[in-house]
């Protein structure tokens, strides 16, 4: 019996990843070719018509995982696609926005109408300079070993790379 | 007006205030500042950049989570180390307001607000937004804005200036420092040309890459920001100061396709990372009471 609840909260979690990546919905804005895999060079599944709606499981470099509404998956480049409006936790990822958002109006999940900070061109127009605040930055300065170390930790290796020339659209 | 006025301030604005308040021969001036062709020695630069933060913390200031600012900080370092500015003081700061945007000062500040944070989705993103900031540091764009328009400002006042040749004090350092914070308040609500803003979304990609992150995450934000219902206002100034995502995002596929970027995709994305810090962030949220 506990093994059965045990799986059925395993179903749950699972459930609610796969639902959770649904949730990340986008269209195709261009005619493009579904991809076996993240690479140009990979066979194409199917070809998807500009205005196909698809669901995005995940990104891999400049390519998303996608689902398409016949259930076929397969790789989109990255800029065939854009999300559509309101879906904000882009690529499977967590909606870090709303949970902070609700777990600030409590647990009832009332609209927060107090502690929301706007930051719009007025505030900054009628900025009142804060000296004082610049020298507080010093107190979260790293230094370069320790931001050296924090990236070996990852790992994130330095590598070489050129700077991009300008190229029109 | 007077042109040796013009190039006094000129020289002023190049030079700093030292030279100026040991008592400077105008003529000698005139002929070091064309000589110098204003370069901004560091000092300067970051003499603006402070007053520029200054006026940036003034209307947002900093969240007081030190967690955060102790991740965002050691990431946009790392990311700031491979640009060609290494060793200036880089300083980074996520600040308190719930709408999405991001900001450079000259000499190595960088702001963003805690709105951005929390639509992103794992460090490699954070590290592409922070390499376009730093790149505006490292292409000295606000800088070089900044000190046109003070420098535009104390010339249009030559006229007062030469009446009062005998005034010249230690009190035009407080002038320019004024004409500086002015400057930033309109700087920073209407932003800088779209070249640089294109210039920097180029660069901050590049410098992500070399940090060893996959390099797409800047444009998975942009197309993240695509997503957000500009009737939100979250976006206002965002919008306001810069070219619309679909812009940004157009061209900035286009230098990365040409430039070959996709052989950098496989990269670190810094994913569990960035999440048990916005867990954190979360967390916090949800206890206001014990913030300061």
């Amino acid at each position: 019996m506990r093994r059965w609840l045990g799986l059925s909260a395993v179903m749950l979690l699972v459930l609610g990843a796969v639902h959770a990546a649904a949730g990340s919905d986008a269209s195709t804005i261009v005619d493009s070719n579904l991809n076996s895999g993240p690479y140009s060079d990979a066979s194409v599944v199917v070809a998807v018509p500009n205005g196909s709606a698809v669901s995005v499981i995940e990104r891999q470099g400049g390519w998303y995982h996608v689902r398409l509404a016949s259930g076929q998956d397969g790789w989109l480049p990255m800029t065939s696609i854009r999300y559509n409006g309101g879906s904000s936790a882009a690529a499977g990822g967590t909606n870090w926005s709303s949970l902070f958002e609700s777990g600030r109006s409590g647990a009832g999940g009332a609209t927060a109408s107090t502690g929301v900070r706007g930051l719009n061109t007025g505030d900054i127009a009628n900025a009142v300079p804060d000296p004082a605040a610049v020298n507080e930055l010093d107190k979260w300065a790293a230094k370069p070993p320790e931001a050296r170390q924090f990236a070996g930790q990852l790992p994130a290796k330095a590598t070489s790379a050129d700077y991009l020339p300008e190229v029109k659209p | 007006m007077n042109a040796r006025v013009a190039a006094f301030l000129a020289g002023f604005l190049a030079l700093g205030l030292p030279a100026f308040a040991q008592g400077v021969d105008l003529g000698s001036l005139f002929n070091t500042v064309k000589q110098a062709v204003m370069p901004a020695d560091e000092q300067q630069e970051e003499a603006i950049g402070r007053d520029a933060a200054a006026t940036l913390l003034g209307a947002s200031k900093p969240i007081g989570n030190a967690a955060v600012q102790d991740y965002v900080n050691k990431v946009g370092l790392w990311v700031a180390l491979q640009s060609d500015r290494p060793q200036l003081t880089w300083r980074f700061a996520v600040v308190d307001s719930d709408d999405i945007d991001a900001f450079a000062a000259p000499a190595g500040y960088v702001f963003i607000t805690r709105g951005l944070l929390l639509h992103m989705h794992n460090e490699a993103e954070l590290a592409g937004v922070l390499g376009h900031e730093i790149s505006h540091v490292v292409l000295k764009h606000h800088l070089n804005a900044l000190q046109k328009a003070a420098r535009m400002e104390l010339v249009s006042q030559g006229a007062q200036y030469e009446a009062n040749q005998q005034g010249y004090n230690s009190d035009l350092d407080q002038q320019l420092m004024d004409k500086v914070s002015n400057a930033a308040r309109n700087l920073y609500s209407t932003g800088l040309d779209k070249g640089d803003e294109l210039a920097a979304d180029r660069a901050g990609v590049v410098l992500a890459a070399r940090a060893g992150y996959d390099p797409y995450g800047l444009l998975a934000v942009l197309q993240t920001l695509e997503s957000v219902d500009p009737k939100s206002g979250k976006m206002q100034l965002l919008l306001a100061t810069h070219p619309s995502p679909a812009d940004r995002i157009a061209a900035l596929s286009a230098a990365m396709a040409a430039g070959h970027m996709d052989k950098y995709g496989s990269q670190a994305e810094g994913k569990e990372r960035f999440e048990a810090v916005m867990k954190s962030l979360v967390a916090a949220a949800a206890k206001p009471a014990a913030k300061k």
